[in-house]
């Protein structure tokens, strides 16, 4: 062995590397990956219950002003909880990591902190949302046939998209969980407000008009209103594309205001070191 | 040269909450470490030992640029460890825990994988490196390199934990209590790479144990920690000789003449810094303590007084003071002492 060090990482060694980890964690465990595959039809499963317990289909469909219900229920929620899957992926991925006691180690990479905590969470934040649209597929092709698919592909588009202003804020929450000495998950917290402003179970417009303010504001709005635009109208109408114009400059408002703070993050994780 | 690994006057204080009811808390501060020193060199095996709590795990994160210093500072390889903790980084190998630390649901080889990509290695590279290390720690040979973590042994975990610390090939390995727990022979297999590593590779390998008889058998120098604070540093010869001014000569022994005769004898042919004769239940014991350094001279001084007065010599033994002595004496006297 020589004296030589290897150069120090870059941020697709580190997509690559949980990348791997990820697919052969499913691999090893393919009871895990047929869960994986399963529990969106659950989901599904409970949300049309509860559609039937407040009220018809059709009554829903009015109110919410689309087309096809079912599709828009399956469509819309799966978008809707997957848009927020960054926040909570960030967070699982130190909080696991520091369980597992594996974070010290993973935090020893030649890198900087939150570029690595964003890099780490890339794999899991794209493939999740993907399990969840694949197992929407067959909802999908069966009440739109060949446009379902295409549908389901933009939206699978549109939920990355959506993720994107809320990388940064991702990592903040991530520090900060590391941080807390009680083993509470802020993340968990957060998801489910958002899911609340994002309008996916009810309009937006029914919301208080503080709730109102917060959700223009918020990324899930947006993604949940293309998932809107295109069930109740089948087409990407001009709706959809102001939609992605708003969320790209989301994007980068949101993570150019949380930069500053991420080195302050990872100096406060360092001076814990909770592992 | 630089130094391997230098510390310059480490303070860590680390703040906890404890609660009081149910909304009132009270902050209390751990001073962890009180300012502590030393430095390291290339191709020496450097101990810290400590007792429980010592501040051995809290230098070694800090070393590790996992843990910021409240006061002080370190460079470990050249490099700083606040800030240039990248580059530190990119120079250690570390093994932290050695019960746990990577995914149960992948095979050791799979563990080392993940964990050499995110350095950077790939390809051919990486799978050459991996298999390298598997065998450098002996996991090739017990069949365990593509066995699911969650069946390894702790012996086995141990030479994971090792195996992924030489993985991207650091000039400097930092181990925290690598062989805790080991069998002798997972113990000796490591002890014996964790040597050849430095001496023959010239690497700096920094080492924490409560086992004195394995600091002894592999430390080129050790420091002593103690609440915080660095009782003393050198080689393990250096620190026995520092501490232990005396070495105890026991000699059993038996004859017609009663103890106190002999005891006369004894003090009278010899120089000696204690001496006791006790009967025991088949003859007598003597114990004399001597300047250490003169052991050998005095023994065979005893033995003839003891002869001459026709005793006959039983069994002799000369204690070697051992580091576990000097251990002992600097952790715990003023603590016994208070
Ligand atoms: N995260 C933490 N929060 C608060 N106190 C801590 C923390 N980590 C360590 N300490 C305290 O700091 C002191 C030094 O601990 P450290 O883990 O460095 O000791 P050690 O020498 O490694 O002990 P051991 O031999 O038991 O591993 C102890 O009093 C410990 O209780
Ligand atoms: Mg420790």
């Amino acid at each position: 062995m020589g004296l030589d060090a290897a150069m120090p990482s870059s941020f697709l060694d580190v997509v690559a590397a949980e990348f791997y980890a990820y697919t052969r964690f499913y691999k090893n465990n393919r009871a895990m990956m047929i869960a994986a595959f399963i529990w969106p039809y659950l989901m599904v499963l409970i949300l049309l219950g509860l559609g039937y317990l407040f009220g018809s289909l059709s009554q829903y469909a009015a109110r919410m002003g689309v087309r096809n219900p079912v599709f828009f229920i399956v469509s819309a929620s799966t978008v809707a909880m997957s848009s927020t899957f960054i926040i909570d992926e960030v967070a699982n991925y130190t909080l696991y990591n520091r369980w597992n006691g594996t974070l010290p180690y993973i935090l020893l990479t030649p890198m900087r902190l939150p570029k690595q905590l964003l890099a780490a969470s890339i794999p899991s934040t794209l493939v999740s949302p993907a399990i969840s649209v694949t197992s929407a597929l067959p909802v999908a092709i069966y009440f739109e046939g060949l446009r379902g698919a295409i549908i389901i592909a933009a939206l699978y588009t549109v939920i990355v998209l959506g993720m994107v202003p809320l990388a940064g804020l991702s990592v903040l929450i991530a520090g900060l969980v590391l941080t807390v000495r009680e083993e509470t998950n802020i993340a968990n917290s957060i998801t489910p407000f958002l899911l609340l402003v994002s309008g996916v179970f009810y309009p937006v417009t029914i919301l208080p008009k503080a709730l109102q303010l917060i959700a223009v504001a918020v990324p899930v709005k947006y993604v949940v209103d293309i998932a809107r635009a295109i069930a109740s109208t089948g087409t990407f109408s001009h709706e959809v594309f102001l939609a992605v114009y708003v969320l790209t400059l989301m994007a980068f408002a949101y993570n150019s205001l949380v930069a500053p703070l991420l080195g302050a993050i990872e100096e406060r994780v360092k001076r814990y070191a909770p592992f | 040269m630089h130094r391997a690994i230098e510390a310059r006057g480490l303070v860590k204080r680390y703040v906890t909450w404890e609660r009081r009811g149910l909304f009132r808390r009270r902050r209390r501060s751990v001073e962890a470490l009180r300012g502590v020193s030393f430095s390291t060199r290339w191709g020496e095996v450097f101990g810290l030992l400590g007792p429980n709590g010592a501040g051995k795990t809290t230098t070694v994160k800090i070393l590790s640029t996992l843990l910021l210093p409240d006061e002080g500072g370190a460079r470990v390889a050249g490099y700083d460890v606040v800030s240039e903790a990248v580059m530190v980084r990119d120079s250690i190998g570390v093994v932290l825990s050695v019960e746990r630390g990577f995914f149960w649901k992948l095979t050791g080889r799979e563990n080392l994988r993940y964990f050499g990509m995110l350095r950077g290695l790939r390809g051919g590279e990486l799978e050459e490196r991996v298999s390298r290390v598997l065998r450098l720690v002996g996991l090739e040979e017990l069949g365990a390199a593509d066995k699911l973590y969650e069946e390894y042994s702790l012996g086995m975990k141990a030479r994971l934990a090792l195996a992924r610390a030489l993985l991207h090939d650091p000039r400097v390995l930092i181990l925290d209590e690598p062989t805790l727990g080991l069998d002798p022979v997972s113990a000796r297999r490591i002890r014996e790479l964790v040597v050849r590593l430095a001496h023959e590779e010239q690497r700096a390998v920094l080492i924490t144990t409560h086992n004195m008889f394995e600091a002894e058998m592999i430390c080129d120098r050790v420091a002593i920690i103690d609440e915080g604070v660095i009782k003393a540093i050198g080689s393990p010869e250096e620190l026995k000789a520092k501490i232990a001014h005396s070495v105890p000569i026991v000699i059993r022994f038996r004859g017609d003449r009663g103890p106190g005769e002999a005891e006369k004898a004894l003090r009278a042919g010899l120089e000696v810094l204690g001496l006791s004769v006790k009967p025991v239940e088949d003859g007598y014991v003597a114990r004399i303590l001597v300047r250490s350094g003169e052991d050998e001279e005095v023994l065979a001084r005893a033995i003839a007084v003891l002869a001459k007065l026709g005793f006959s010599i039983r069994s002799v033994e000369v204690s070697k003071p051992s580091l576990e002595d000097v251990f002992v004496a600097l952790t715990t006297r003023e603590k016994s002492g208070a």
